[in-house]
């Protein structure tokens, strides 16, 4: 047990006695829980990456916790392109008008509130737990047909992976139950805590980010210290060949693992090297498997340090083995929303970009386009689009458009089966945002549009009519029912 | 029943007096014994499997049926028409491109009495044909009749990235049909060969032109190959693009959109050519030619050059009318992607790790669903990276096969099927380069690089070439390579 644990442990109690966190001795009965749980409806736009400009109308009904003060804690899932959130109490009754008081999609995680005082009467502030014990008996609740429903859950493991849309990466705990239909918010509770928010389940398996961490970042909120979740953005691979040690030169027992790639960033000299050996993250060992011991967890990945109270911009101090001997060197963690990254998620809050023209769709290549290809998306989307995912961006190549579709008219006649062609140029001019083609359209060459497609097994070249462009997407707008020819909210790049 | 029918059974009769040549007493029963080579541990065999189909006879004493009947085979054995005897036979042609082969009988008796089959022309659209055969469900000689439904160009399956003239016929054509003959008023007008899982009453064969340029190919006594000019040629239908290239705005003419790394053709045809005529045939804008009656991919009408012959073609270019005489050779840069036969798989094992050329017939070992759990970095590698990226092509791209556990190997983490980047330092463009950065290093520890993000792994030298020995002998790898 190291200095700095012993510190992370100390900053935990404190938590503990802080508002909305009191400490209750005796178990609750069902009648606590449902002055604790609300439900959260929320109506969205949820839109349709094959055909950006059209939006359906979601809804969606989820768990809410009241943690404090005018405070609802919820997962983030569902809450973008919200277009109205009204809360319920006690499982029945009426619908309370509320919004958002902020939302963190990276953590999955936000705080919804209501000005209508009578909302809040009667209600009380539920307890978030330390560590889960793994011997302790689990539930999850939530409403169902305006009863409270209590269903055993019990606890698999602590896993630390990609938990949603994001590069962060943190601990979750995975929990057995028979229940089923639950990934929105519902919290599972041990004795008369709160323990973490169900956030997926598939099949038995229930994912749940867990109390210590959502309690993690609800404080540094309340401090103004929280700045987005962080990540590593280097890549390593474990040490358990002791050769790959030998032949680095390790010196004493064999631990640590192997940093095998480092971004190139351009902009700032990177403080870790390939080959490095890493030893150490903020005091804690990492063995030749990549785990660290955690107190409240036990083993887990050390990329679980990126987000273990710390956030965006802070330092990690790390040691590594160099050139024959250990080094402390200062690494500041990325911010996981800033990700560089060739195929990027669509930000979230904003409507599908998109550009047609003469009948053309081009769209970025997001992951939320490639989404669209259904729960089996990774094998189901086109394989050299999903691809890209595995390529850095680069500045020749910072990011991907794509003709997504043709919109059939005469103006496009002989290319109405093209689609997920990759644009390099249009006009001579390199494509790599929406904003490039649109202005690549405004330089016809002798009265032609030439645009041109990446090389490979696809078309490669398609010429269009300068001229008779404008009229033929105002053709195309009106046969096909859509509003608008262009949605581009990034700034031009 | 017609009079044909009647025809028939009467010949049957006057063959038993030894005076007839009715087809079918020509058409031939032919059992294969065959072994493939296993891709993940190339100096093993799959065990010995037992397959039938069919076949006929032809001038010269041989006996025409499909390649795929016949690959890999450790025996042949042929049966006349309603005789107990085998004959043992052997490949004298193969064609894996068109799946087409030609047996000899070791015993020249066998032909004794068989009256060699003649070859018809294309058939035509809606015309009827009799499948002649030895398909599954029965031991006896079996017939089934059809009309010709279409004629176009389908995917080859048997080599898996070829397409040429096929006919789809309603026809059965059921396993074991494989190989024979698909007969018109006593003539051979196809040689069955694939249907499509999935559709009822389809078939197809492989039809005269096809056969033909087979025949042609081998008169040199050696199979060449269907040449390919390696142009990718697509629609021009757009009223614009026609107008950007100034041609007349008729239905003439299809436009060059890629081209295969083939040094002659990248000499003499380029991007935006419009290719009006191929040989005899005129190409329209939607790529097609009128081929017999029959409009088909452009394709057909390359097809039917022999490899080392010169093609006129008449392109649109910069305006007017060019003719170009195109020499037509067989291309090989895609024999990774297609199914490889007759030639046993390379690989090298070091200290266990077995190092084999990445294809197709490696990643099918995957299993049948390999797209869905093939690393992504060798399906790239594989289909895409010779197109997009030339300049960053390896020659041969070498994976690590399987690992033959042993304790020098047994703590490396990384997976089976990776693609092999570099070995202590030398790139790994081929499997020799395996071999070579292996054999001449001097240092203490083998340093193995993988893509992607340049994951490694170390074995100690000392320890490996102690282990080397070992382990062949362990797991009865009778050579370390086979290169």
């Amino acid at each position: 047990m190291n200095v700095r644990f012993i510190h992370c442990f100390a900053v935990l109690l404190l938590f503990g006695s802080g508002p909305g966190f009191g400490s209750e001795a005796a178990k609750k009965t069902p009648g606590d829980w449902e002055r604790e749980l609300v439900s959260v409806e929320v109506h969205r736009k949820q839109y349709d990456y094959f055909q950006p400009w059209t939006k359906h109308v979601q809804t969606v009904v989820k768990a809410g916790l009241l943690i404090g003060p005018r405070e609802i804690l919820t997962t983030a899932d569902g809450l973008d392109n919200r277009t109205l959130v009204r809360l319920q109490k006690g499982g029945r009754g009426p619908w309370w008008s509320a919004g958002v008081k902020w939302a963190d999609y990276p953590a999955n995680l936000a705080v919804v509130t209501s000005t209508d005082e009578k909302f809040w009467a009667g209600l009380k502030p539920a307890t978030l737990a330390e560590p889960v014990k793994k011997e302790e008996e689990i539930q999850i609740i939530r409403w169902r047909a305006g009863n409270l429903e209590v269903r055993k859950a019990e606890f698999s493991r602590f896993t630390v992976s990609h938990p949603n849309m994001s590069d962060a990466v943190h601990v979750q705990l995975e929990l057995g139950s028979e229940i089923d239909g639950v990934g929105w918010s519902e919290p599972a509770i041990a004795g008369s805590k709160v323990v973490g928010l169900v956030f997926s389940q598939s099949g038995n398996q229930l994912q749940v980010l867990p109390s210590p961490f959502i309690r993690s970042i609800l404080d540094a909120q309340k401090k103004g210290h929280y700045k987005g979740l962080g990540y590593f953005d280097f890549t390593w691979q474990p040490a358990e060949n002791p050769e790959t040690l030998d032949y680095l030169k390790l010196e004493g027992e064999k631990r640590g693992v192997v940093v095998i790639d480092v971004p190139d960033k351009r902009d700032t000299h990177p403080v870790l090297k390939p080959r490095d050996i890493l030893l150490q993250v903020d005091g804690f060992d990492v063995d030749t498997q990549g785990d660290y011991v955690d107190a409240g967890y036990g083993h887990l990945l050390l990329e679980n340090l990126s987000t273990r109270n710390k956030w965006a911009g802070d330092p990690a101090r790390l040691k590594v083995w160099r050139d024959g001997r250990a080094q402390d060197v200062v690494y500041r963690l990325p911010k996981a929303e800033d990700a560089a990254r060739l195929v990027p998620e669509a930000p979230f809050e904003q409507e599908p970009e998109y550009v047609i023209a003469g009948g053309l769709v081009f769209q970025p290549l997001t992951k939320n386009y490639l989404r669209s290809w259904g729960q089996d998306w990774e094998r189901r989307a086109p394989f050299r689009l999903a691809y890209f995912r595995s390529q850095d961006p680069t500045p020749e190549r910072p990011a991907v458009v794509i003709l997504s579709q043709v919109l059939p008219d005469f103006y496009n006649l002989g290319y109405q089966e093209s689609r997920q062609l990759v644009v390099e140029k249009v006009n001579a001019q390199k494509v790599n945002y929406l904003s490039d083609l649109q202005q690549a359209l405004k330089k016809p060459v002798n009265g032609f549009h030439i645009l041109e497609f990446t090389k490979g097994e696809t078309l490669q070249k398609i010429v269009l009519e300068a001229a008779t462009l404008d009229a033929a997407t105002k053709r195309v707008l009106d046969r096909y029912g859509i509003d608008k020819e262009s949605v581009i909210v990034s700034p031009a790049k | 029943m017609s009079n044909k029918f009647l025809c028939l059974v009467l010949t049957v009769v006057l063959a038993g007096s030894g005076l007839a040549a009715e087809p079918e007493r020509s058409v031939i029963q032919i059992m294969t014994f065959s072994q493939q080579p296993v891709w993940d541990a190339p100096w093993r065999f799959d065990p010995v499997r037992r397959s039938s189909g069919s076949g006929f006879v032809i001038k010269g004493k041989r006996i025409m049926t499909n390649a795929h009947v016949v690959s890999w085979a450790k025996q042949i054995l042929v049966h006349r028409y309603q005789d107990p005897r085998p004959y043992l036979a052997r490949v004298k042609f193969i064609a894996h491109d068109c799946d087409l082969a030609l047996l000899e009988v070791e015993d020249e008796s066998f032909f004794s009495g068989l009256e060699p089959l003649k070859f018809g022309d294309l058939p035509k659209v809606r015309s009827t044909v009799v499948t002649h055969g030895y398909p599954a469900g029965g031991e006896q000689i079996s017939y089934t009749r059809g009309v010709v439904s279409r004629i176009e160009l389908q995917n080859y399956v048997h080599s898996g990235n070829r397409a040429f003239l096929t006919v789809q016929t309603d026809a059965a054509i059921n396993p074991g049909n494989s190989g024979g003959p698909v007969v018109q008023d006593d003539l051979v007008v196809g040689v069955a060969f694939q249907g499509m899982p999935g559709l009822e009453n389809t078939g197809f064969f492989i039809p005269p032109p096809v056969i033909h340029h087979f025949l042609k190919d081998i008169e040199d006594g050696r199979y060449g190959g269907f040449p390919m000019a390696g142009i990718r040629v697509v629609p021009l239908q757009n009223p614009a693009y026609r107008r950007y290239l100034r041609l007349p705005d008729n239905d003439l003419g299809a436009r060059v959109d890629s081209l295969l790394p083939i040094v002659a053709t990248e000499k003499l045809i380029q991007l935006d050519d419009v290719l009006l005529r191929v040989g005899k045939y005129e190409v329209a804008s939607d790529g097609t030619v009128l081929y017999e009656g029959n409009r088909v991919s452009a394709s057909a009408a390359f097809q039917t050059a022999q490899r080392g012959e010169i093609l006129p073609l008449k392109v649109w270019r910069q305006g007017k009318e060019t003719d170009i005489s195109l020499p037509m050779n067989v291309y090989e840069g895609d024999r990774s992607v297609g199914n490889q036969y007759d030639v046993l798989p390379r690989y090298f094992v070091y200290a266990g790790l077995v190092f084999t050329p990445l294809s197709l017939d490696y990643m099918k070992t995957l299993g049948q669903g390999w797209r869905d759990v093939a690393n992504a970095e060798l399906i790239y590698e594989l289909y895409y990276r010779r197109s997009e990226a030339p300049d960053s092509t390896r020659t041969e791209p070498v994976v690590l096969a399987s690992t033959l556990a042993h304790s020098v190997n047994a703590n490396f983490k990384i997976s089976n099927h990776a693609l092999v980047d570099k070995i202590n330092g030398v790139r790994i463009d081929k499997l020799e380069d395996v071999v070579r950065a292996f054999e001449s290093t001097t240092n203490t520890h083998h340093v193995i690089e993988f893509v992607p993000n340049h994951a490694f792994e170390t074995l100690n030298r000392a320890d490996a070439e102690a282990a080397q020995v070992e382990v062949l002998k362990t797991y009865g790898v009778p050579k370390d390579r086979r290169l």
